[in-house]
């Protein structure tokens, strides 16, 4: 469904963002992206969602080669894409109910529709109370879940999360990524998060896949579950060490071949 | 459709509310730039009217040969200058005529009327007048080339020089009215500039949600229009009321000499022609300023 194939892309200013990325990632699959600041992360989503196109190599998303789309052709392929963000991006002077029907609104959905679909979001992501409470009068973990719904409002066959927890605490945190399991299950939705949030990553662990300086240096199965993580690390570092020692072993495996 | 238009006029009406405060110095802006218009409009066009008066007031005395008294060869000499290119009217007046206007005209010198009375020394004249000032001195040298004229009078180079002036004058007043306009433009395209980045949000919203460019501009675009609109009242007002008190307090005259344009309909047209600037200029406004942001995202 996914499919890098020799991904490259350096940016106008001459940043090398990836080099020769191959990766597939099947419908329904739920993925982490991991690795730290600055290793290529964004560039991927970006890539994905047509935002960027790539400087070779193909990006293929359902069949389509995303960096061949014409700028008109952008936002029809868009629409199989839901994206949420570390900073919720509500709308303010728009009610949480508002919010949500706005995705689908400006895609020409019929009014009925949208009524019936917001609702049916809501309580997937627990809100129907909160349908006529404007955004600053909810907690932000619930924000963030205002965020998610309308993300799968128009029913993305991808569903794209940059950070969704970093703004959040863990128990909140931990909400989110539930409610991520539950739209992955229940509406057969591609789940992709990028994330820092190491305890998440290993409290559900998932395929995993760790981009370090442009480069995937893993791509774990069963994500971190058995990874032995000291408690007090921080994430960059954690990243960082892993990746020298993937580079380590690659090098060490270079020279048994030769 | 239909729905979608409504939806977009209706979301411009919310946009123009929720953001009161930037469509307001918005507003603002148009105000200040279509007064200047306006008043540029009015005097450009009172200055034209002016100037097509005196051109037109402007003429040429053709003086026919004394050998020709024919009353046929008279009539087609008049014929010959009516097909001249740019001619307007042509009146005859026989040298009688003209020495009767001359003797009305200086009532004074009686001797010296007395004296010429059987001996008149005057030609035979066509007055001619021309549509436009600036054909004037090609109407006279193709008058001057008939056979049967003698000669041909002008006011003299002054009479260029005043056309010259109010055709400067003339090009001077519209280059104005139009660089008030492009200015306008800008001004309205800054401050929606400033209210659009701040609502890049709601932009990048319905970009990631897969609406289209056109989708995303029509509310903005209406909401210009509402600005532009907003932004005509004062100024529309207040030159329809400056205009018809200047017009009340001159009695319809400046300078005792220039007669200013009758208030109706001539006000009536520039409040349209002033809304219509308004539209286009809050229209285009908007329009280069979204346009430029998502240009920057695809």
């Amino acid at each position: 469904m996914i499919k890098f194939k020799k991904v490259s892309k350096t940016y106008k200013n001459g940043t090398h963002a990836l080099y020769n990325i191959n990766l597939n990632i099947e419908q329904g699959e739920f993925v982490y992206i991991i690795g730290k600041t600055g290793s290529g992360k964004s560039t991927l989503i970006k890539l994905l969602d047509g935002e960027e196109i790539p400087s070779s190599g193909t990006v293929s998303v359902f069949g389509t080669n995303v960096g061949k789309l014409k700028n008109r052709q952008v936002p029809l392929y868009r629409r199989n894409i839901g994206v949420v963000f570390q900073d919720y991006r509500l709308l303010p002077k728009k009610t949480v109910f508002e919010n949500i029907a706005y995705a689908m609104e400006v895609v020409d959905k019929p009014k009925n529709e949208i009524r019936a679909r917001v609702k049916e979001v809501l309580k997937l992501v627990g809100l129907t109370d909160k349908a006529q409470t404007f955004p600053k009068q909810i907690s932000g973990g619930q924000q963030q879940r205002v965020a998610i719904a309308r993300a799968i409002a128009n029913k993305p066959k991808i569903l794209i999360a940059d950070e969704p927890t970093g703004n959040l605490d863990p128990e909140m945190s931990n909400e989110i990524i539930s409610l991520f399991e539950r739209i992955n299950k229940e509406e057969g939705t591609t789940v992709l998060i990028v994330t820092h949030d190491l305890q998440t990553v290993k409290n559900f662990p998932k395929r995993t896949i760790q981009i370090d300086s442009g480069h995937i240096v893993r791509d774990l199965p069963n994500g971190l579950k058995d990874e032995i993580i000291p408690s007090n690390i921080e994430a960059d570092d954690y990243f960082d060490t892993t990746a020298k020692l993937y580079l380590a072993n690659a090098i060490k495996e270079d020279n048994k071949n030769v | 459709m239909f729905r979608r238009f409504f939806r977009h006029i209706k979301e411009g009406f919310i946009g123009v509310g929720r953001h009161f405060g930037m469509a307001f110095s918005s507003s603002a802006s148009v105000t200040i730039a279509l007064f200047l218009v306006g008043l540029f409009l009015v005097l450009t066009y009172n200055l034209n009217v002016i100037a097509k008066d005196i051109e037109q007031s402007i003429s040429l005395s053709a003086l026919v040969d004394y050998d020709i008294t024919s009353q046929t060869t008279i009539d087609n000499l008049k014929k010959e200058i009516l097909n001249i290119e740019g001619v307007k009217e042509v009146d005859f007046r026989s040298k009688d005529d003209e020495f009767t206007f001359y003797v009305e005209l200086y009532p004074d010198v009686k001797e010296f009327n007395e004296y010429y009375r059987d001996r008149n020394p005057f030609h035979d004249a066509f007055l001619v007048s021309v549509d436009d000032g600036t054909l004037l001195q090609d109407v006279k040298l193709k008058i001057e080339k008939i056979n049967g004229i003698d000669s041909v009078h002008d006011g003299g180079s002054n009479t260029y020089l005043l056309i010259n002036v109010l055709q400067k004058v003339r090009i001077f007043g519209g280059i104005l009215v139009l660089a008030l306009t492009v200015l306008a433009i800008y001004l309205i395209y800054n401050t929606i500039s400033i209210t659009i980045v701040a609502r890049d949000t709601e932009i990048w919203i319905m970009k990631n949600v897969g609406a289209k460019n056109g989708y995303i501009r029509a509310p903005f675009l209406v909401e210009g229009i509402i600005i532009g609109i907003l932004g005509s009242i004062i100024p529309i007002a207040a030159i329809i009321a400056i205009y018809l008190y200047t017009y009340k307090i001159s009695s319809g005259t400046l300078l005792g000499v220039f007669t200013l344009v009758e208030p109706t309909p001539f006000l009536v047209y520039l409040g349209l022609a002033l809304l219509g600037i308004s539209i286009v200029v809050g229209f285009l406004g908007s329009y280069l300023s979204v346009s430029k942001l998502l240009r920057n995202k695809r």
